[in-house]
């Protein structure tokens, strides 16, 4: 704090928050803030699709099928027993059955991403238990772990999905076992890569000079030494699962119908790419925009987390603009 | 050198056989082998008649030791839909995914100068496109761009043809352009990116101020010192991405009608053509080793430090 400010300043938790480093690194950049923003617009519409979807997204109007985007026509509401005229504003055109795909692309999206995060979860912890194990204790557990790395690695992520969907048959919970086996060796490796350098440490020492058990080191020592490089291998890994979701999809291993995800609503809009331009483009743009936007978020968290390049992206103090050191 | 080459082999010999256990033990313990084989409904003498045939009514020990055995021979049984060798199947497909792969590589190793162009100036205009545009690229779905580029380049345009596949001759150069192109951006977006990391990373590094206080040119540093420097990173990415290139090449192929062995799988697992299926994976594990063994000995080549012993 300079010397002109004042108490009031000081305690202001507005304040307080919008001066952190990382805070003021976050607003400093442009393009972080809109991938920020657009990230929360998604889950947040995701989350809450029932309220904010505009129209039913299983609602069939047969003679509205194709309709452009940013058109209105009149629907059959049939919901309250006798047929009612409707006058519908379709955002983003409807598909080969009249369906509104605004209203599929956000309950697709419940899928597209909770199979994104669910499976950086379930593969995180998987991988974060076994590279503990693995890092810590050392010896037979480390190898025996390692040597299945190993074995996991050798195979292309999409040819495994594929043997797994294959023998398990496809489904969204099949879907999340195939990035906890496809995904956990990533963690592992960071987890244990981590855990062999810490566990050398004299602070690491110290904590089990006084007293404190495996279970607590590695709890209360280690583990919060891991979240920065864990997280930013999280927030890359989710475009990369919402992109292979919506592969194994579109090409029939994934997701079935009456379920839709964004990539099989690609898969469905395939046939009429000619004839009607938004029903692959709209899922395709919804993939690409959130994937673009979860890795330019953790690219930065990997930028600001590093302390060799964190200054780039911090803002420039006043002190040192004066004293006329330049970046 | 020479015994780290024979423990290196060992390694993925050992490697392959534990990846074959993982998929004997999935398809025979997780799944019933005959149900993989059939679709859904066939009668009950139907699913007997094959579990005879195929010897699925033995027991799981005796099946798994004929299953290495066959594998250490490189013999994977008839191929159910086409009647011929499974092996001959998949090595016929090999030459075509390994052609689409090279191309694919050649084209997107224009990543490199692009990413050295970025690291000039980190957090300048430059850098910062190239930073965005690295990341839209590689967040891009490729089946969906493959379908857009079918749609502009080969419908709009009657640039390309839209698929197909004419051999690997001199007429059929026509037909791998377009699967390429589709399958390159992601690759060439990867490699413009760890060449920028590591350059800036590099560049970070004391030997650099030394470089420059000695008076080179920046030219000199970057080229003589820096990119030498970054040059084992960006090997181990590009051999990566050689070896995760099935991950992309199964869409592309199916889109693009590549008679690859992508498409080879989702075929046969489409066709429950069990013989094929192991056929490719072990193939497709093969090749990765292979990759990352050569990967490995470029190591040596460019940083001498690493010593085998």
């Amino acid at each position: 704090m300079q010397d002109g400010t004042t108490l009031a300043e000081k305690v202001n938790p507005v304040a307080a928050f919008w001066n952190r480093p990382l805070v003021q690194a976050f607003f400093n950049d442009p393009i972080t803030v809109i991938s920020g923003a657009f990230l929360v617009i998604v889950v947040l519409a995701v989350a809450l699709a029932p309220l904010v979807s505009p129209h039913n997204p299983n609602d069939r109007q047969v003679k509205l099928r194709h309709e452009a985007p940013f058109t209105t026509g009149t629907a059959i509401d049939r919901s309250s027993g006798s047929p009612v005229e409707d006058q519908r504003f379709f955002l983003l055109g409807t598909d080969h059955l009249g369906r509104d795909m605004l209203s599929r692309l956000i309950h697709g999206g419940r899928i597209s991403v909770a199979v994104g995060i669910l499976g950086v979860v379930v593969s995180g912890v998987i991988g974060i238990f076994l590279g503990l194990l693995a890092g810590y204790y050392r010896g037979l557990v480390d190898d025996a772990i390692m040597r299945a790395v190993d074995v996991f690695m050798s195979v292309p992520l999409l040819f495994l999905a594929l043997m797994v969907l294959y023998i398990l048959g496809p489904s969204f919970t099949n879907i999340i076992i195939v990035f906890a086996v496809g995904r956990w060796m990533l963690y592992c490796r960071i987890t244990r890569g981590v855990v062999l350098s810490l566990r050398e440490q004299t602070f690491v020492e110290a904590a089990r000079a006084i007293g404190c058990n495996d279970q607590r080191i590695i709890s209360r020592h280690i583990l919060p030494n891991l979240i920065t490089p864990l997280l930013t291998l999280a927030a890359l890994d989710v475009p990369r699962n919402i992109l292979t979701e919506s592969s194994l999809s579109f090409l029939g291993f994934g997701i079935q119908p009456p379920d839709s995800s964004w990539g099989l609503m690609l898969a469905a809009g395939r046939q009429y790419i000619t004839s009607a331009w938004w029903v692959v483009v709209v899922p395709g743009m919804a993939i690409f925009l959130t994937a673009l936007s979860f890795n330019l978020f953790g690219v930065w968290l990997r930028a600001v987390s590093d302390p060799l390049q964190r200054w780039r992206w911090l803002k420039q103090s006043k002190e040192s603009k004066e004293a006329g050191i330049q970046f | 050198m020479r015994n780290y080459m024979v423990r290196r082999l060992g390694h993925s010999v050992l490697i392959l056989a534990g990846l074959m256990a993982l998929l004997f033990f999935s398809i025979n313990v997780l799944g019933d082998p005959v149900e993989l084989l059939v679709e859904d409904e066939v009668s009950q003498e139907v699913i007997d008649a094959l579990r005879e045939r195929y010897g699925f009514d033995r027991p799981l020990y005796i099946r798994f030791g004929e299953f290495y055995w066959n594998m250490a021979r490189a013999d994977f049984d008839l191929s159910i839909r086409h009647k011929i060798d499974a092996r001959e199947l998949v090595f016929g497909r090999l030459p075509n995914t390994a052609v689409l792969a090279l191309v694919t590589w050649a084209i997107a190793m224009l990543g490199i100068p692009i990413g050295m162009l970025a690291a000039r100036r980190p957090r300048g205009i430059v850098d910062r496109f190239v930073n965005v545009l690295s990341f839209a690229v590689i967040s891009i779905p490729d089946f969906w761009l493959a379908l857009m580029m079918i749609l502009v380049i080969a419908v709009q345009f009657d640039l390309l043809p839209t698929s197909g596949f004419k051999g690997l001759g001199p007429e059929g150069w026509k037909y791998i352009l377009l699967p390429s192109l589709a399958l390159c951006p992601r690759v060439m977006g990867r490699n413009a990116q760890i060449t920028r990391a590591t350059m800036i990373e590099e560049l970070g590094k004391q030997y650099v101020s030394t470089a420059r206080a000695k008076g080179l040119a920046e030219n000199t540093v970057l080229y003589g010192h820096v990119l030498k420097n970054a040059s084992i990173s960006i090997v181990t990415l590009m051999g990566d991405e050689l070896a995760g290139f099935m991950n992309g090449a199964t869409i592309t192929e199916t889109i693009f009608g590549w008679p690859g062995l992508g498409k080879l799988l989702i075929d046969s697992i489409n066709n429950r053509d069990l013989p094929v299926i192991t056929a490719t994976v072990f193939v497709v594990a093969l090749m990765v080793m292979a990759i990352n063994l050569v990967v490995d000995l470029i190591y040596t080549w460019l940083d001498p430090r690493i010593a085998y012993r």
